[in-house]
Parts: C-alpha cells; sequence; structure tokens
C-alpha cells in the first residue's frame, strides 16, 4: 500500500531525513519510535503533504500513485489521514462544518453522493459515541478551548468518520491519561481493518499495550536504524536508544 | 511659485462659500450656519501633518468639486434594494441626504418613542434647534464636524421616553441614486435616550449604482442612567464615494453603549467614534470590521474616555486587507485623573491577504488614574500556514480553507451582532466580498 524508499528530506539547511526506507502492507499496524529530533514526525507530515519540507532524494508511492506528487487534500481524498500531534484551534469554523466538509469532499471524489444532514448526524453521532464525546463538541469552534485530551479524541473522531485508508497518527497518546488514552485506542482499534493501513508514530511503548503493532521501527539519524516486532518497543523501554544509534554508527 | 498650492487650496475651499450662499440664504439658523462655515474655511480639511489624519489624505477629497444631493426617486422594485428590507423595524430612508416619506415605515410612532426627521424639526422647532446647535458645538468642534453644521438639511431625531423598551430596531437607510455630477450630503443622527430605555438602532448607507458622493454625517447620542443602546452600523457606499463619519457619544450611570462598526463600502472612508463614560457604571463595547481591498482607504479612530470611577470599556476590531486596500485603526483609551477603577481592554487584529495590502494598526492608551485595569492587544499577520494545511489535510482545497479561515476570522465580529436581520444581512454582504465555499455542508 505504502512503499517509502531511500526517502531524504530537508527544512531549510538541515537534512532530517537520510535515506528512510518503509514498506507498509494492508492490514498492518507500523509503530515508529525513536529519540527527540530523529525525524519522525517529519516523516509523517510529509506524508501528509505539509509544505515547508523539501524532498532532495527518494520516493514514496501509496497505492501504486507518486504521493509526493498530490496536494494535501488530493492525498486526503485518496485516503491518507494525519492525526495531528497539536491539532489546531480554528475558532469560528464549527466542528460539525469541518467534518461533514471533509466528508463530503472525500465521498465527491470517490464519485459517492455527498451524505444529507440526517445521515451526517446518525453517522457522527454513533462515533461520537465510541469517542466517548459529548455532542455539544459538534456546535463548538474546531478544537476551540479543547483539553490536550479533548483535542486527540476529536482527531480520531474525524479519523472514524472519514475512514481512511492510510492513517498516519503523530503522537496521538501523548498527554493523554490512562482512561483516554484507552479511549483513543479503542477508537484506533476499531478502524483495523485488512485493507487499511496505520503508521503511528509514538514516544512510549505503553500505547503498544493497546494498539497491538505488527512491526516497530526505531528511526534514528534520519533513517530507519531498527526492525523489529513489539518486543523491541519492550527493550527500548529497558535500555533506551543508545545501543540502537551505536549499532547503527 | 511657492504660494500656488495655498491659492489653490483657497479656491477650492471658497467653492463651499459659493454653495453656502446659494442654498442657504435666510432662515433662523442662517447665522449658526455661517459661523459654522467660517470655522470650516479657517480650518480648511486637515491635512496628514495633523497627527490624527497621519495615514489618511484627504486631498482627493478636497480636489473634487460636489453640489448639495437633491431629492430624486429610487426605481429599484423593493427585492433588489440594496438595504436591509425585513425585520427592520421602523425604517427610515432618505435619498441623497432628504427625507423619503414613500419608502420609509409610516410615521406611525413606537410607545415610548418620537421620531422626528432633521427637517420637520428645524421647520417646526427652529429655537430647539439652535439651542442643540449651540451645545453640539462645543462637543464637535473639529473642521468636518463644523462642515456639516453649516450644510446639514435632513436627518433623524430619536427621543426615547424614560423606561421605554423598544424591541423592533429603528433603521435608518441613507441611499445615494444615480447622480449626474458629484453630490454631497451632511446628515445628522441625533438620539436622546432617556433613563432606563433600550433601543437598537442600524445605521445603513447604500448606494444605487456607482454614484460619485461626499457623505460627511454626525451622530450625536445620549444615554441617560440605565439606558441601553445597540448601534450597528453598515457603510456600504459606492465605490467613488467618500465617506466621512463622527459618532459622538455621551454614557451616563449605569448606561450601556454598543457599537458595531462594518466600514466596508467606499473609495476613502474615515469613522471618527468618541465615546465619553461620564458617570459610574458607564460601559460602552466597540466592535469593527475593516475590510480594505482593491485601492479602498478605510480608517477607524475611536476614542474612549473613562472620566468617571468604575467605567469599563472593551474593544474588539478586525482588519482583513486585500489587493491594494489599506486600513487604519487607531483605538485610544484615555483614563481621566480621578478614574480609579476603570476597567479597559482593547484588541486589534488585522490580517493581510495580498502583499500589496496594508494595515497601520495603533492603540493608544493615556491614563491618568493609578488604580486602573487596562490592556490593549494589536497583531498583524498572514493567514495561519498550520491551520490552512490542517484544512486542506482533511480533504478540503487550498481555496475553499483560506475561504473558511477569512470567514472565521470576521466571525469574531459578527458574533457581537445579536440582530438577526442584520447578521443576515452581513454574511450575505461577507460572501460576496471573499467569496463561499465550493464544500457542501
Amino acid at each position: 500500500m505504502l512503499r517509502i524508499d531511500n526517502l531524504h528530506v530537508r527544512a531549510g539547511e538541515k537534512e532530517i531525513l537520510t535515506g528512510v526506507t518503509l514498506h507498509v502492507a494492508p492490514g498492518e499496524v507500523h509503530a515508529i519510535m525513536g529519540p527527540n529530533g530523529s525525524g519522525k514526525s517529519t516523516l509523517v507530515q510529509v506524508l501528509a503533504g505539509r509544505e515547508g519540507y523539501e524532498v532532495t532524494a527518494g520516493s514514496v508511492t501509496y497505492q501504486g500513485r507518486d504521493l509526493l506528487a498530490l496536494a494535501p487534500e488530493e492525498r486526503a481524498r485518496e485516503g491518507v489521514f494525519l492525526a495531528f500531534q497539536y491539532p489546531v484551534e480554528i475558532p469560528g469554523v464549527n466542528n460539525a462544518y469541518l467534518l461533514k466538509a471533509a466528508l463530503n469532499a472525500i465521498r465527491k471524489h470517490r464519485g459517492e453522493p455527498e451524505v444529507d444532514a440526517f445521515e451526517f448526524l446518525a453517522l457522527v453521532r454513533e462515533k461520537m459515541k465510541l469517542m466517548q464525546m459529548d455532542e455539544s463538541f459538534l456546535s463548538r469552534g474546531v478544537n476551540e478551548g479543547f483539553s490536550g485530551g479533548e483535542k486527540k479524541r476529536n482527531e480520531i473522531l474525524q479519523m472514524a468518520v472519514l475512514e481512511p485508508t492510510l492513517a498516519l497518527l503523530d503522537e496521538t497518546d501523548s498527554g493523554l491519561d490512562i482512561d483516554a488514552l484507552r479511549v483513543v485506542a479503542n477508537g484506533v482499534n476499531s478502524l483495523r481493518r485488512p485493507d487499511r493501513a496505520i503508521v503511528m508514530v509514538t514516544h512510549y511503548q505503553r500505547l503498544l499495550d493497546y494498539i497491538e503493532p505488527d512491526k516497530v521501527h526505531v528511526l534514528a539519524g534520519g533513517r530507519i536504524a531498527k526492525t523489529g516486532d513489539k518486543s523491541l518497543a519492550l527493550e527500548l523501554e529497558k535500555r533506551g536508544y543508545d545501543w540502537i544509534k551505536q549499532e547503527a554508527a | 511659485m511657492s504660494v500656488a498650492p495655498a491659492l489653490q487650496a483657497n479656491a477650492t475651499l471658497e467653492r463651499y462659500r459659493t454653495l453656502f450662499e446659494e442654498r442657504f440664504t435666510s432662515g433662523p439658523l442662517l447665522e449658526a450656519r455661517r459661523d459654522a462655515l467660517d470655522a470650516f474655511l479657517k480650518r480648511g480639511f486637515p491635512t496628514q501633518r495633523d497627527e490624527q489624519w497621519k495615514y489618511t489624505s484627504l486631498r482627493r477629497l478636497e480636489a473634487r468639486t460636489f453640489v448639495l444631493g437633491e431629492a430624486a426617486p429610487v426605481s429599484l422594485e423593493p427585492a433588489r434594494r440594496p438595504w436591509i428590507t425585513h425585520g427592520g423595524g421602523f425604517r427610515l430612508v432618505f435619498v441623497n441626504g432628504h427625507w423619503a416619506p414613500a419608502l420609509s415605515s409610516p410615521m406611525a410612532q413606537p410607545p415610548g418613542v418620537t421620531l422626528v426627521t432633521l427637517g420637520e424639526w428645524v421647520k417646526h422647532e427652529p429655537d430647539a434647534v439652535l439651542e442643540y446647535l449651540a451645545q453640539a458645538s462645543h462637543r464637535s468642534a473639529s473642521a468636518l464636524e463644523q462642515l456639516n453644521a453649516a450644510f446639514f438639511e435632513d436627518g433623524l431625531v430619536i427621543r426615547l421616553s424614560p423606561n421605554a423598551r423598544v424591541d423592533d430596531p429603528i433603521h435608518v437607510v441613507h441611499v445615494w441614486t444615480s447622480t449626474t455630477r458629484p453630490a454631497m450630503a451632511h446628515p445628522r443622527v441625533l438620539v436622546r435616550a432617556g433613563h432606563h430605555s433600550s433601543c437598537t438602532l442600524i445605521e445603513q448607507y447604500v448606494c444605487c449604482g456607482e454614484p460619485e458622493s461626499f457623505t460627511n454625517v454626525v451622530a450625536i447620542l445620549d444615554l441617560e442612567e440605565g439606558a441601553q443602546v445597540q448601534h450597528y452600523r453598515l457603510q456600504q457606499e459606492s465605490p467613488k464615494a467618500f465617506h466621512i463619519g463622527h459618532i459622538d457619544v455621551c454614557v451616563r450611570r449605569d448606561a450601556r453603549y454598543g457599537i458595531h462598526d462594518f466600514s466596508l463600502g467606499a473609495t476613502l472612508s474615515r469613522l471618527n467614534i468618541r465615546v465619553r463614560l461620564q458617570e459610574p457604571g458607564a460601559h460602552t463595547d466597540l466592535h469593527g470590521l475593516l475590510p480594505p481591498s482593491g485601492t479602498q482607504h478605510l480608517d477607524t479612530h475611536t476614542l474612549i474616555e473613562h472620566i468617571a470611577p468604575h467605567t469599563t470599556s472593551t474593544e474588539n476590531y478586525r482588519g482583513i486587507a486585500d489587493g491594494r486596500g489599506r486600513g487604519v485603526f487607531n483605538g485610544k483609551v484615555l483614563v481621566h485623573p480621578g478614574a480609579q477603577k476603570t476597567d479597559a481592554h482593547q484588541s486589534s487584529r488585522n490580517l493581510l491577504l495580498s502583499p500589496t495590502a496594508e494595515f497601520n494598526a495603533k492603540p493608544e492608551l493615556e491614563i491618568y488614574a493609578d488604580d486602573v485595569k487596562c490592556s490593549h492587544g494589536a497583531t498583524i499577520g498572514q493567514l495561519d500556514a498550520t491551520a490552512l494545511f490542517y484544512l486542506r489535510s482533511r480533504g478540503i482545497s487550498e481555496a475553499d480553507a483560506r475561504v473558511l479561515l477569512i470567514h472565521a476570522f470576521a466571525h469574531a465580529v459578527l458574533a457581537s451582532v445579536e440582530t438577526p436581520a442584520v447578521r443576515e444581512h452581513l454574511e450575505a454582504l461577507l460572501a460576496a466580498r471573499f467569496g463561499s465555499t465550493q464544500v457542501t455542508s
């Protein structure tokens, strides 16, 4: 589904990714871990189309297409979804409006009829229940005045409504207490399907107790330094990252 | 050679004298008018050397010759009229500066309210008008206000009896029709709100076609103890119009005055708002949206004077400058000696949508009391790149995302509008101006 080959990315003068190669098959869940500043967030942001990064070498193929040639909104309509590490507050645009606009943009692109107000509300209510969110969220500004945990829940709610093919989660677990983490993990797990892939960036092994990954990668020095299964995450928890950096050097 | 510009300026001003002598030849107000004219001619139009006019040049206005506006029919069918036509309450329409009874609501007075056109008031109670003018001249002494005092012919006088609560808005429409020659009008709006009375005033400046016009309006409002006035001001003049407005408000004990300034039209617009919080408990809030586009120049200067202790004010202005548009916001808060426990907050946020757009935002605090709470903030920036990316990453096109963010920015001011008819009208105007999204929501 997703093939990243030898990806080099720089931001200004700084080289951040120095040859990332990563292949993700449908139905798989991949976790990307690594020390601060190793380029984890950069990788998922580049995949979602964030401006300000320059791809200097390598390629990214998504469902057989050159992902990097698409605008961010085209990627979204093709089924790529990024759950932001810091979801943006947009007072004046309400949550329901954004969700419905996004859903209809994607449906239109797929050649499906747009949903009407009733269908939309029924769908969102069901997903909000899953995320244990109060309906009053819908009429509030996008993320306006939300707590850190509410913002993360809202990201997963959007993901549940938009049903992406490739979900990218950027530190969705950070800043969550244990109850909120369980709710968010539940939401993500409910979206696991044989035709959907999930790539999640995380600092902590604890997320992986709730969302079991097929593969765990360690990103260090701008490239994948080590790949393993979930036991690698436990080892990292015990030993830290230094041994991997030394191994890679 | 060096005297030529001065001579030329005088020649321009002399045109106003000629016009005056043609129009006003007798009547009880003649002397007061002439005094005002002399005061104006002595000072002339303000120049950019005047600190208050540093960013706004009136040279284009000064160079033009205007005749006085004449009454004319409005041929537009009701559905196509440019003003708010439903839910407007009591509507009074002035065409080219003159009351148009055929377009106005029948003058059936809502209980507790006296509505009189200024023209009628001058006709029937000239002494009262003279007395009022003498008082007003102390309050409104600027050259342009003197110009208004010399030439004013019509307008509206609103008196609210004590305890009168008027639910339906009072809607004043000033409309310019296409005129063969550039024309001017100097209307007045006078409001006296008796103690514990309340009303909503909608002031709307519109046009049919694209007339070259010059509006120089003075509004004077007095709020007695406990009175409440919500004042919506929609300036939607022609792209060839010059619009100058002066609002002078005196707020007494526990009274509340709110103004919502939507300066949208005209090639050059300047609004001066001065609110005096005269007695303890007086409160005012000022909301404004200035969206200059094309080559528009939109300027609002506000002055809030905290004269008595325990007075409060909040101010929220937003600017959205596009094309080669230029916006100016100057917000001054003056806390007089002894006005302890003053609470004043001001925010001015401005968005530049093009590299050639410009905005000058300047907060000014002058505080002569020591136990006060005053804050201000002014920002100028572009659309938030992270928010744009966030919306696009949800499948919304870049163009739609921009439109959404611009409307969201303007929403902060629009949210202050409580009268549904005004809000709907503004939403339609802003959609026409900033575009609407292609997405179905």
